[in-house]
């Protein structure tokens, strides 16, 4: 059964950031659908991550219009746009250390928790069963990551891959509609990967949640996405299904170097 | 017997009230990763602000109800701190997101300047006292257990008990509630907490304001046993050894560290004292320190800092 893809829920046009005189973009436009999964490869230095930002509120573009579910979008803070519906994960993990896999992934519900301060601090009441509501969500996460052995381990002792996992966890506890993912499979081994692979689908799968990521490895890429934009030096060659893509002259070019 | 344990009590109270300063440390560095120079000059500051409004309400309320000159001085006090807590977002931390420790430390290091300069510059640079009906008469107790009993200074008793309180309240405040576990993940990485849509400016407000109030409370405390001047300030460096003691992520290793090192100098100076010419108090901590620094730098119960290489 192929899933279905809805409207378009995010749309950038002419997208141009700069910082002092480097230009990091020039006018980009591309959108996403509601359910697909979006990729945006391009080579070392391309402009992957700060197209991340800038969706995600960390940088402001200088031009540019960006439409989120059909309103248009003004400079916004990180905080914001995750209070509207955007999660993230780390290229370089930013995990909070010293918490355990439980307390990380629940921190992803802090935007829920509305009971009063007071009461939480007694544990008491509506409180208590709010937490313990947000807890039982973060537990079902916990199972469909397969880490439950880890729950209560400081996330600093974990080996990388899973690490990565537990940031996916977190970005999925704040349930949203568009996770952006910076390259969740970087420095990982095959067998990671091929877990990874299985989780970013599976959360597109059965949460229906629209995917955005940005990823080197083209093999993995063209393997799970549903469309594809490719940036080079800030500028984009290629957007399509992957194939499209893969046999375009311009990627090609850009990935081989001329003359190939 | 009973000396000993007179020596022992008072040393637990004075302990506690370093713990209390400690404190104030501890909380800024546990949520924004930032050691917090400027917590002595907080305490001045508060306490400073304490001593004027108390004394210039009970001049407007006709200088016969101190306790309510008190009350509402002491709700005066804590908005000028969360003014104080609010301008330091806005003017100094917020131009610093995502920047190294040491750069933050210079920032709160500024601010200690700004913080003294500003405090006698409103509220006047001569020595305060601050009356909140502290008992200053010492009791005696225990008298059926030992001879002439123990002697105990209420004054400190009763500093004790509310800095022992203080400390329960944010512990649980740290432990229990989203806003205290939102404080720890700003602590551990700004990006990563803004990226959850934890609003990482307000976060910092609030625990400039709590560290603020903490340091309102330990100013009144010290201000009303010391009078209110200059080197109020430096209550904080005694406060050092504390932190290193307990731990910089630790409240309750802020509290045991408090404690053990009131005990240390007591004791060491009334059993130590006579054998090197006494004097022993005023060093006793650093040293405790510094054998800390060597051996366990992270302190009793602080975060074993290890980096991959």
């Amino acid at each position: 059964m192929s899933k279905i893809i809805g409207d378009v829920i995010l749309d950038l046009q002419n997208i141009s950031l700069r910082f002092g005189g480097v230009k990091a973009l020039t006018d980009i436009s591309f959108n996403v659908r509601e359910h697909e999964v979006r990729a945006i490869i391009g080579p070392n230095g391309a402009g992957k991550s700060s197209m991340l930002n800038v969706i995600n509120g960390v940088y402001h573009p200088q031009d540019g219009k960006i439409f989120f579910r059909g309103e248009e979008r003004r400079a916004m803070e990180p905080h914001r746009a995750a209070a509207q519906g955007i999660a993230r994960t780390f290229q370089n993990i930013a995990l909070f250390k010293g918490m355990s896999v439980l307390d990380n992934i629940m921190t992803g519900r802090n935007l829920q928790i509305k009971s009063n301060l007071l009461m939480q601090a007694i544990w008491w009441g509506p409180a208590r069963n709010e937490e313990l509501k947000h807890r039982a969500r973060v537990e079902e996460i916990i199972d469909f990551l397969e880490i439950q052995h880890i729950r209560k381990t400081p996330v600093g002792r974990l080996p990388y891959g899973l690490q990565k996992r537990v940031d996916l966890g977190r970005a999925l506890a704040m349930e949203p509609k568009i996770l952006l993912l910076d390259e969740p499979m970087a420095g990982m081994n095959v067998e990671e990967k091929q877990d990874m692979c299985r989780f970013i689908l599976d959360v597109n799968d059965q949460f229906g949640t629209t995917i955005v990521l940005i990823e080197h490895d083209m093999g993995v890429v063209m393997d799970i996405s549903d469309r594809v934009v490719v940036l080079d030096y800030g500028k984009k060659i290629g957007d399509g299904i992957p194939d499209e893509v893969r046999s375009s002259p311009e990627v090609i070019k850009a990935y081989l170097g001329a003359g190939h | 017997m009973a000396f000993f344990l007179e020596t022992l009590i008072g040393g637990l109270m004075a302990g506690m009230l370093y713990a209390l300063v400690a404190l104030g440390f501890v909380l800024i560095f546990k949520a924004s990763g930032v050691f917090n120079f400027a917590q002595g000059a907080m305490v001045l500051f508060a306490a400073l602000a304490m001593a004027r409004f108390s004394a210039w309400f009970n001049a407007a309320l006709g200088g016969d109800s101190l306790v309510i000159a008190n009350i509402l001085a002491f709700i005066a006090a804590g908005g000028v701190m969360f003014v104080v807590a609010w301008l330091i977002e806005r003017l100094a931390l917020r131009n610093l997101v995502n920047q190294e420790g040491a750069t933050l430390l210079m920032a709160t290091l500024g601010i200690t300047y700004v913080l003294e300069g500003i405090g006698q510059t409103l509220f006047g640079s001569e020595i305060y006292s601050i009356d909140v009906g502290m008992p200053k008469e010492p009791v005696i107790m225990f008298e059926s257990l030992f001879e002439g009993g123990i002697l105990i200074n209420k004054e400190d008793f009763i500093a004790a008990l509310i800095a022992a309180a203080l400390v329960a309240a944010l512990s649980l405040f740290f432990q229990k509630t989203s806003i205290g576990r939102a404080l720890r993940a700003v602590a551990d990485d700004h990006q990563a907490a803004l990226s959850i849509g934890i609003p990482l400016n307000r976060i910092w407000v609030i625990v400039w304001c709590v560290a603020g109030i903490v340091a309102l409370v330990a100013g009144i405390i010290w201000g009303s046993k010391l009078g209110v001047q200059f080197s109020l300030a430096t209550v904080a460096l005694r406060a050092l050894p504390v932190v290193i003691l307990g731990g910089l992520t630790s409240v309750p290793g802020a509290i045991i560290g408090g404690l053990i090192i009131g005990v240390g100098e007591k004791l060491s100076e009334v059993f130590l004292g006579p054998y090197v010419g006494g004097g022993i108090e005023i060093w006793f901590a650093y040293m405790l320190a510094l054998v800390f620094l060597l051996f366990r730098p992270q302190g009793l119960f602080g975060e074993k800092i290890i980096n991959r290489v």
